[in-house]
């Protein structure tokens, strides 16, 4: 019911329509009908007499909320009491977005606050660099943090990253952020050990990705079993935001910002797609066999894991990506020496992954397939059937502490990667100096 | 005791369009059926449609194959440009979960 509501909302509707309910036994295969025949009623009202709560156009702001508060620790219990019962928090405390607070995180950009983003859907809230800041703020953000938010959300909203599908779908649909460029090290987004978090030592990617999820939920609609109906949530409070270890890339090997998105490395930029989950690979051997056997065998470890009969490489299948197989900088480097390229690792993969048509016929796969809209319906002829249209549909990712024992695949579900280059502000240099004195220098020198 | 003020963080939100008014009857009126084909439409449409059929002997409904069909097929402006060209008077649209 929710999901329609969003939907409507989305479209330029109030949050409601008219519509008839029923458990979700009766939309199952086989299902027992009786309950269709006993809402005929419901049918009848919904054409002839339901009325909607709005009769008028226009903008309905969200408003300022007025507590009473004795002191710190009563206006923090008041905030996440309020913002729990709302429905607007997460389980996890939040910071009260006061007006200062609010102030604080806009020193993070020059763009005016009002400045229109655009609408987050299915709900259709409208984003604006304030509401961007307000939740950074209520995730525990810092100014230095916006300007990547500010990118991550503006890519999110591109009508090409169809967000209003998988933000209501029912699978664990979440988005990766990919920072390139130095800003990444320079605000303490994690490219190193504890890559998906949590590490006290670099934080920013857990605030700007739970600042995500919470306009996702907040501004979006994506309330679990009404606005979207994610059976299993979406994995994570703080969905996946890291950096690629772009200053120990081998020779050859160029950032994923610029391999996808012809950015030139050294720029600051966020490449996002959608995930639908990870997967830990132990690619290492048994330290008996020479390094080339143990790098081939740890690929095919790898492709193993992406070769599933999994419908989500559909949706990404021409234009978009399979998902990102994440290497360590220590392996990297290995498989350079070896003579591996990035395409080369593609290529292997891609081969590697191909599923027979007996299993795509026998998984039901083929029956996705065909359901789909062109170009992907003739691919399933293809024998055997690959994951992506192309090698060069499946990413490789740079990142992840200096240790040769694992790999990392985050399954994809992902139409487009979409881009956007990151803006700092003016004040950008005083920002970092104050972060510095306020949780400790973020050069590697003083990194653990 | 003092004030706090905190943000709604929810944004705001624009109301373009107004839901259209709701009909006086159903008698002589056509009423489009648009599938998106998932979730058992196939089953409980043509239901829906018998149902209404029973009570409303003059109602006439125009079939999901009048229309765009399927998930990614009815979000369109052909399902729009179709509701016109069929002269409808009302849309049922399936289903959702």
């Amino acid at each position: 019911m929710g999901v329609v509501k969003n939907a409507v909302a989305g479209l330029g509707f109030d949050q409601d329509a008219p519509m008839v309910t029923f458990p979700i036994d009766v939309f199952l295969i086989e299902s027992d009908l009786t309950p269709v025949e006993g809402g005929k009623q419901k049918f009848i009202d919904g054409l002839l007499d339901w009325k909607p709560a709005a009769d008028t156009k226009g903008i309905r702001n969200a408003e300022m909320i007025d507590l009473d508060v004795d002191d710190y620790e009563s206006a923090v219990v008041k905030t996440n009491n309020l913002f729990l019962t709302n429905l607007w928090a997460d389980g996890l405390p939040v910071i009260p977005p006061t007006a200062d607070k609010i102030d604080w995180i806009l020193q993070g950009t020059d763009r005016p606050r009002d400045e229109h983003i655009g609408k987050f859907m299915p709900r259709g809230g409208i984003v604006t660099v304030e509401t961007c800041a307000i939740s950074l703020a209520m995730s525990g953000g810092r100014p230095e943090y916006l300007p990547v938010l500010l990118a991550a959300v503006e890519t999110i909203l591109q009508p090409e990253m169809d967000h209003d599908k998988w933000q209501s779908t029912s699978g664990m649909t979440f988005p990766v952020i990919v920072v390139n460029g130095p800003i990444a090290k320079d605000i303490r987004i994690n490219s190193g050990f504890g890559l998906m978090g949590p590490n006290p030592q670099a934080p920013a990617g857990g605030s700007i990705g739970r600042a995500v999820r919470l306009m996702q939920q907040n501004v979006g609609g994506a309330l679990p079993g009404t606005g979207t109906m994610a059976i299993f949530g979406a994995m994570r409070y703080t969905n996946a935001v890291i950096a690629e270890a772009e200053d120990v890339l081998p020779d050859g090997w160029e950032p994923h910002a610029t391999e996808w998105h012809s950015i030139e490395r050294g720029t600051n930029s966020v490449s996002v797609f959608v995930a639908t989950g990870g997967s830990n690979v132990i690619r290492r051997g048994t330290g008996k066999e020479t390094l080339e056997v143990e790098a081939e065998d740890s690929l095919r470890r790898v492709a193993t894991y992406m070769q599933t009969a999994n419908p989500h490489y559909i949706r990404g299948w021409t234009d978009g990506s399979a998902g990102a197989v994440i290497i360590s900088p220590v392996v990297a480097k290995q498989l350079a020496q070896l003579g591996w390229t990035k395409k080369k690792v593609r290529e292997f993969l891609w081969e590697h992954t191909k599923i027979d048509k007996k299993t795509v016929i026998d998984s039901g796969l083929e029956q996705w397939i065909r359901a789909s809209t062109d170009p992907v319906a003739q691919a399933a002829d293809i024998d055997p059937w690959p994951i992506s249209k192309r090698p060069d549909g499946i990413m490789l990712l740079v990142a992840g502490g200096a240790h040769p024992t694992h790999n990392f695949w985050l399954q994809g579900n992902a139409l487009t990667v979409g881009k956007c280059l990151v803006e700092t502000p003016s004040g950008w240099k005083g920002l970092l100096e104050q972060a510095d004195r306020d949780i400790g220098c973020a050069d590697d020198l003083c990194i653990i | 005791m003092t004030n706090l003020d905190v943000f709604d963080p929810t944004g705001a939100i624009e109301i373009t369009q107004l839901h259209a008014a709701r009909l006086d009857g159903l008698d002589g009126k056509r009423v489009g059926i648009i599938s998106n084909d998932e979730w058992q439409a196939h089953r409980t449409l043509p239901l829906v449609t018998e149902i209404l059929q029973r009570d409303f002997s003059d109602v006439e409904i125009i079939p999901p194959d009048q229309f765009p069909f399927g998930n990614d097929q009815i979000d369109s402006d052909d399902t729009v440009a179709a509701a016109k060209a069929n002269k409808v008077d009302a849309i049922i649209m399936g289903n959702a979960a």
